[in-house]
């Protein structure tokens, strides 16, 4: 888990909520390796990639990493989480991505009990199987 | 009454070709119909892939939807045209998982003209290959799971010497069956919610719609899909419009503020019989097609869809016409048959699920006309016993499910022949024997239905079996491999010896009042546990009689009534 990343972020506090007991924050980076995790173990999904491309090249994010492809935003109180994915070659995208989307909106509104606004889903490549016959 | 029976085996295939595959695959696409909400009942996740059944249906109809026309001989071509139409139309995961299984097969097969047993035993192995190949966290505990078993047991079947298409088949489906009966030791969630996984167990239904395919004999009857379909109960199966309308698809659509009335017009255009019922906020939508998947897409685009069902009518309909064949001439000319057998006063058959020899022969000594193998974990569909209804020579039927989760697939019958079948929704085998018991010859069915519900009723049943894993049901805490009691379907005593827990069972009912306790006993009963189990009985009640019977049923050791 990234908790121990305090590095100084402008939108560091991203769930506040006050209870009757105090306060529960959950940091955004928490929200992101969440959403990593749960987006990783959806069928179809190869892996996670860097936000944003970089020359051109997606870049497949390893296990420790996995939070990095995704971002976390508030937008009126709700989550909005973007996903960037590498996906299997051969399977239905789209349909890849909507599992995506009700996996990782499921998993984040279970977890955190935060309703979830919208998940984006960025496909930034298509992995093809190494192993052919 | 002789009918076709089909799982004789007249045809055995050396070899897998295209037009075999073809059939097989329809062949699951039916067997997987009728038990789709089985399937979808499995489902535990609130959210993600919430109708396995239906998804898995879905996605199967669009594989098949291409092969259905093709007369190519080359498996190669076949599986090609599945894997193009399961990847169009995947849907939910369990639908992209199956997708990918069907790449990996046809990946495998790709030049291929017809397989070996050896080389099908390769490609299913290849299949699950391919499936996993797709995540990188795989899950243990769900179809992948299943898949892969399915390619070992099929990789081991083949290696024997005397392997043919068939044993091949026939090994992997009980693998799959194996595997999906363990996936509650693998995932927590399944544990908790005392369920298979429902995309395992829908893969274990697809293999075998495609065993019962290869093992019937009769392959030109699956080849031709009639073009005229059954349109709706009421109806007479024979005057029917020539097009067909090949699915019987019902669901309910939630959402806001929906036009009631173009929905309607739009579905009505899709199909036949439609009935769009609703307001803004719920419609309920039963309509005949050809094209299913069109209407749900549609719907799907309006609001939440709820309630899916879809069954192929072409399907149902065959088998009614193949379970009328010889010695009664369809439901069309019922006068016929009624002189044939010694005919029962009352003119009402007698028609029950059982689990066990001893079961079924225990039916039949009481009069049971037709008995329908089937019970605790191989539920018989909803076609094995309409073809047992169809085949009694009497026009009015009772029949009785004798298990709490046959109960829905047997309430299907009804509109499915042109019989009237009443049902007795028993839920246990001594329910069942207590209604057939009850059942008077000499009354009319509206009588016989009371008697035989209120005999059921009275009937307390406690079946006995062990704990396959350490779990906590009910307030019962229990360990792998305790002996645990359920009374009436709910887990209620668990314990060390069948004497004691027994006893405690009958206790926690309360013997008076009864008279009588029954032990049925099952196939995996040892002499000395039933000895120690009737003497606990007899030292604990010595004012009940206590009788054995042998039950031989599976996976209860004993089932005991009390009445």
């Amino acid at each position: 888990m990234p908790a121990a990343e305090q590095q100084q972020k402008p939108s560091n506090r991203v769930l506040q909520r006050a209870r009757e007991k105090g306060r529960i924050e959950v940091f955004p980076d928490v929200v992101a390796a969440l959403a990593g995790h749960a987006a990783s173990s959806c069928y179809g999904v190869m892996g996670m990639s860097a936000r944003g491309l970089r020359d051109g090249v997606a870049e497949l994010l390893r296990r420790g990493n996995l939070h990095r492809g995704v971002d976390v935003r508030e937008a009126g109180g709700r989550l909005v989480i973007d996903v960037y994915v590498i996906v299997q070659y051969g399977t239905r995208i789209t349909e890849v991505a909507h599992n995506l989307q009700s996996t990782v909106r499921f998993e984040v509104e279970r977890l955190l009990g935060v309703p979830v606004g919208d998940v984006n889903v960025f496909v930034q490549g298509v992995h093809e199987d190494r192993v052919e016959h | 009454m002789k009918t076709e029976s089909s799982t004789s085996s007249r045809m055995r295939p050396e070899v897998v070709d295209g037009q075999l595959f073809k059939q097989a695959l329809l062949g699951s696409l039916s067997w997987l119909t009728s038990n789709q909400e089985e399937v979808n009942r499995l489902n535990v996740f609130p959210v993600p892939d919430g109708d396995t059944g239906t998804n898995m249906l879905l996605t199967l109809q669009s594989a098949v939807e291409d092969i259905r026309e093709s007369e190519a001989r080359e498996i190669s071509k076949i599986a090609a045209l599945a894997a193009h139409g399961s990847l169009m139309g995947a849907r939910g995961n369990s639908g992209v998982i199956l997708s990918q299984i069907f790449r990996g097969f046809a990946k495998h097969v790709q030049g291929k003209q017809q397989l070996t047993p050896a080389e099908l035993a390769d490609a299913l192995e290849e299949a699950a290959n391919a499936a996993y190949r797709a995540v990188i966290k795989p899950t243990e505990g769900t179809i992948l799971t299943v898949a892969r078993e399915i390619g070992k047991a099929a990789k081991a079947a083949a290696a024997e010497s005397n392997a043919t298409v068939n044993s091949v088949i026939r090994a992997a489906v009980r693998a799959a069956k194996a595997a999906t009966d363990n996936t509650p030791t693998q995932l927590a969630i399944l544990r908790e919610a005392g369920v298979v996984d429902a995309g395992g167990y829908g893969l274990q239904v697809i293999l075998e719609g495609f065993l019962r395919t290869v093992e019937a004999s009769d392959a030109d009857q699956l080849l031709k899909a009639p073009a005229a379909a059954k349109a709706g109960p009421a109806q007479a199966a024979l005057e029917l419009p020539e097009e067909g309308w090949g699915y019987c698809t019902e669901f309910l659509i939630e959402g806001g503020d929906m036009d009631v009335e173009k929905i309607r017009e739009e579905i009505a255009a899709m199909g036949n019989s439609a009935l769009i019922v609703g307001d803004p906020d719920l419609i309920r939508v039963h309509v005949h097609t050809n094209e299913p998947t069109k209407v749900l897409a549609y719907a799907s685009g309006i609001g939440n869809l709820t309630k899916t069902k879809v069954d192929d009518m072409s399907k149902q309909h065959r088998v009614i016409l193949q379970g009328a064949t010889p010695g009664q001439n369809g439901a069309s000319a019922p006068k016929a048959e009624a002189a044939a057998a010694q005919p029962r006063q009352n003119g009402v058959g007698l028609v029950a699920v059982a689990a066990g020899s001893g079961l079924s022969g225990i039916f039949k000594g009481l009069g049971t006309d037709a008995v329908v193998e089937g019970g605790q974990t191989m539920n018989p569909s909803t076609q094995d016993m309409l073809k047992a209804v169809e085949s009694v020579p009497y026009q009015e039927v009772f029949l009785l499910p004798n298990n709490a989760n046959v109960i829905l697939a047997a309430g299907q019958v009804p509109e499915l022949t042109k019989k009237r079948v009443h049902i007795v929704p028993t839920r246990t085998m001594p329910q069942g024997i207590a209604a057939v018991v009850a059942f008077n010859v000499g009354r009319p069915a509206e009588a016989n239905q009371a008697a035989m519900e209120e005999a059921a009723k009275q009937v307390q049943t406690i079946e006995v079996t062990h704990a396959v894993r350490d779990s906590r049901a009910e307030g019962v805490r229990v360990k792998k491999g305790d002996v645990i009691a359920l009374i009436n379907d709910k887990l209620k005593h668990s314990g060390q010896d069948y004497g004691e827990v027994v006893s405690d069972a009958v206790r926690g009912i309360g013997p008076d009042g009864y008279e009588l306790i029954t032990v049925y006993r099952g196939r995996e009963a040892k002499d000395a546990d039933l000895s120690q189990l009737t003497e606990a009985l007899q030292r604990d009640f010595p004012n009940l009689e206590v009788e054995v019977q042998d039950g031989g049923q599976q996976h209860y050791p004993f089932i005991v009534s009390v009445e």
